[in-house]
């Protein structure tokens, strides 16, 4: 029962996270992104702010449709691991700060055209997912729109019970997996109705646990 | 938006959470982050700030009880404040989300907040500042302390600022590792030798009792003298129960493995043995002449007092290096980047790196020099 041999593991968290997420969403975070990018870009010459942007998949699907990105993380491992990704793409248009999500309220506000939250906000309590919910919505242009990609809380009862005795696997799964333990958002949908966007459209996959929900501001 | 902290009235649940959460401390208890308010505070009352650790977070409010104080707790994960701070859980970035989105700047006048002095390692308090605007000071290392330091004006002493490892904490560890232990050998043998669970949990729980409170003080070999002397009593105590052959090999043998794996871990598990393992040995503190300005904030977070200050002209000595268990928060602080991790060779680790990748041997307790973007420059 060392704890050394488990340290040394999760140290190395940030190269695995993209390979854990992936086994442990069976695949589906591809899905997930691929939605998050196609709900987020609407045209040319976007410009996208991009919350937790982690090792940079998202990120790196957003550069190849050729929008303007900024892309903040707290984790200065991770961002290393994104900047790494990208840095051999030619025209990108990147920004990468290291700052936590809370710190958007430093950013200029009405200047994105769209938002994008991927699998970062089940990592917050919910005080803090209310305050960067309600910053992100202060930053989006009239029209603009906050694409978020997360764990969420099934609708339906049987799926609710059959995740809820799954959940202590899982979350040890997923804290040797990826390093971290997230909470399902119980209301995702409604949490975005209360910074006063309006859902304009959601996906589920993964029994129902696994979600995009688009929500636009009025032009 | 704050709630008053749940006081268990029943002394006993509390007692028995207390006990629950110590020997199973190896599992994060975690508290909602946010903000608690102790006693009646108003907009002028002190702004003290914790981990998310529910054993901490009902200990704080425990020892406050008597104080009118804004409490904020901070997401680190669901561990404590050391650990957390050392691995990277509870940092820069940790405070200023609390501190932003909590709404304690609703509730205070000022912008003054009290941070745990075992936090220095992750927390780097001049950034918070540029951050968010609070000023960081860094309280006692012990919340008991707290009360004292509040009254006596906000100013540690040496006696607040060093860690110790009593009786009662030796205790505590020797339990948060013996009874899980126990219980997993339990549950395994149980189907096969139901009647040998009892003296093997016993077993267990001796070892590490006898290890958490005699290892540091066996002058040599301490490892071995603790696997001859407990092999020893389990096989007196094993024949004079008569027991067959298999029970007697068992206590020949299970016993080293049990004080192997133990001893293994011990040094992450108290606050004096600093860096046992393999290359953590090698990597000291070195204090520059050129760069010291006399600043004392590495003499201010050091947990074992290893620094002496010289005064005239103003200079730190790291003088009880021996005492050092290489947490780093001395490096993580000083802001004339006086003090790197140098090893026998002369390579050296930036303090730069280790405030971004916490390479403070206590939670990136190994330095991989393969790796990309941790390498310390050659």
């Amino acid at each position: 029962m060392s704890t050394l041999a488990l340290m040394r593991w999760l140290e190395t968290t940030p190269k695995r996270y993209d390979k854990g997420m992936h086994l442990l969403t069976l695949g589906r975070v591809s899905s997930l992104r691929d939605r998050l990018v196609d709900m987020a870009v609407t045209g040319p010459n976007c410009q996208v702010l991009e919350i937790g942007c982690g090792t940079g998949a998202v990120t790196e699907l957003l550069s190849d449709r050729g929008v303007e990105v900024t892309a903040i993380d707290q984790n200065p491992a991770m961002l290393e691991l994104a900047r790494q990704r990208l840095q051999n793409k030619p025209d990108t248009n990147i920004t990468f700060i290291e700052c936590t999500a809370a710190e958007i309220d430093s950013l200029p506000e009405q200047s994105y055209d769209a938002i994008i939250a991927s699998l970062s906000l089940s990592e917050m309590s919910p005080s803090e997912r209310a305050f960067v919910l309600h910053q992100a919505a202060l930053r989006l242009k009239p029209g603009g729109r906050l694409v978020v990609g997360d764990e969420v809380r099934p609708r339906i009862s049987w799926q609710r019970f059959i995740n809820l005795i799954l959940r202590a696997p899982q979350a040890l799964l997923g804290w040797l997996l990826v390093g971290s333990i997230s909470h399902p958002i119980p209301d995702l949908a409604g949490e975005l109705c209360a910074t006063g966007l309006k859902v304009v459209h959601e996906d589920r996959w993964l029994q129902d646990t696994l979600a995009v929900v688009t929500a636009a501001k009025n032009k | 938006m704050s709630e008053s902290i749940p006081v268990y009235k029943a002394v006993l649940y509390s007692l028995l959470l207390d006990i629950l959460q110590t020997v199973l401390r190896m599992i994060p208890w975690s508290t909602e982050p946010g903000l608690y308010a102790v006693g009646n505070p108003d907009s002028d009352s002190p702004v003290v700030l914790t981990c998310n650790y529910d054993l901490t977070v009902r200990q704080v409010a425990r020892v406050l009880a008597e104080n009118d104080v804004w409490l904020v707790v901070a997401p680190s994960s669901g561990i404590n404040v050391w650990c957390a701070a050392a691995g990277g859980h509870f940092g820069t970035h940790q405070i200023v989300t609390a501190l932003k989105t909590c709404g304690i700047e609703a509730q205070v006048n000022h912008r003054r907040v009290i941070l745990p002095q075992l936090s220095a390692t992750g927390v780097l308090a001049r950034e918070v500042s540029k951050r968010c605007g609070w000023k960081v000071r860094f309280g006692p290392a012990y919340a008991t302390d707290l009360p004292r330091y509040l009254a006596t004006g906000q100013k540690n002493d040496e006696s607040m600022r060093r860690v110790h490892f009593r009786a009662f904490e030796r205790m505590e560890m020797a339990f948060a590792w013996g009874f899980p232990m126990a219980l997993v050998v339990v549950i395994l043998v149980a189907p096969f030798r139901s009647n040998w669970c009892l003296p093997l949990a016993i077993l267990i729980i001796c070892t590490a009792l006898a290890i958490f409170s005699l290892y540091d003080r066996i002058p040599s070999k301490p490892g071995i003298t603790l696997s001859a002397v407990i092999t020893g009593i389990a096989l007196a105590c094993v024949w004079a129960a008569g027991g067959n052959i298999g029970a007697l090999l068992t206590a020949l043998i299970f016993p080293g493995i049990l004080v192997a794996l133990l001893t293994f871990d011990y040094p992450g598990s108290t606050p004096i043995a600093g860096g046992a393992h393999f290359e953590e040995r090698n990597w000291h503190i070195v204090v520059d002449a050129e760069r010291c300005r006399g600043v004392f904030s590495c003499f201010e977070v050091c947990p074992e007092a290893c620094f002496t200050k010289q005064d005239n002209p103003r200079f730190i000595y790291h003088s009880s290096p021996d005492r050092c268990i290489r947490c780093g928060a001395c490096i993580v602080q000083c802001s004339q980047d006086a003090l790197w991790f140098e090893d026998e060779q002369g390579q050296r680790i930036e303090p730069e790196q280790i405030r971004r990748y916490k390479l403070n041997l206590l939670g990136q307790r190994t330095i991989n020099t393969e790796d990309q973007f941790i390498k310390p420059p050659v």
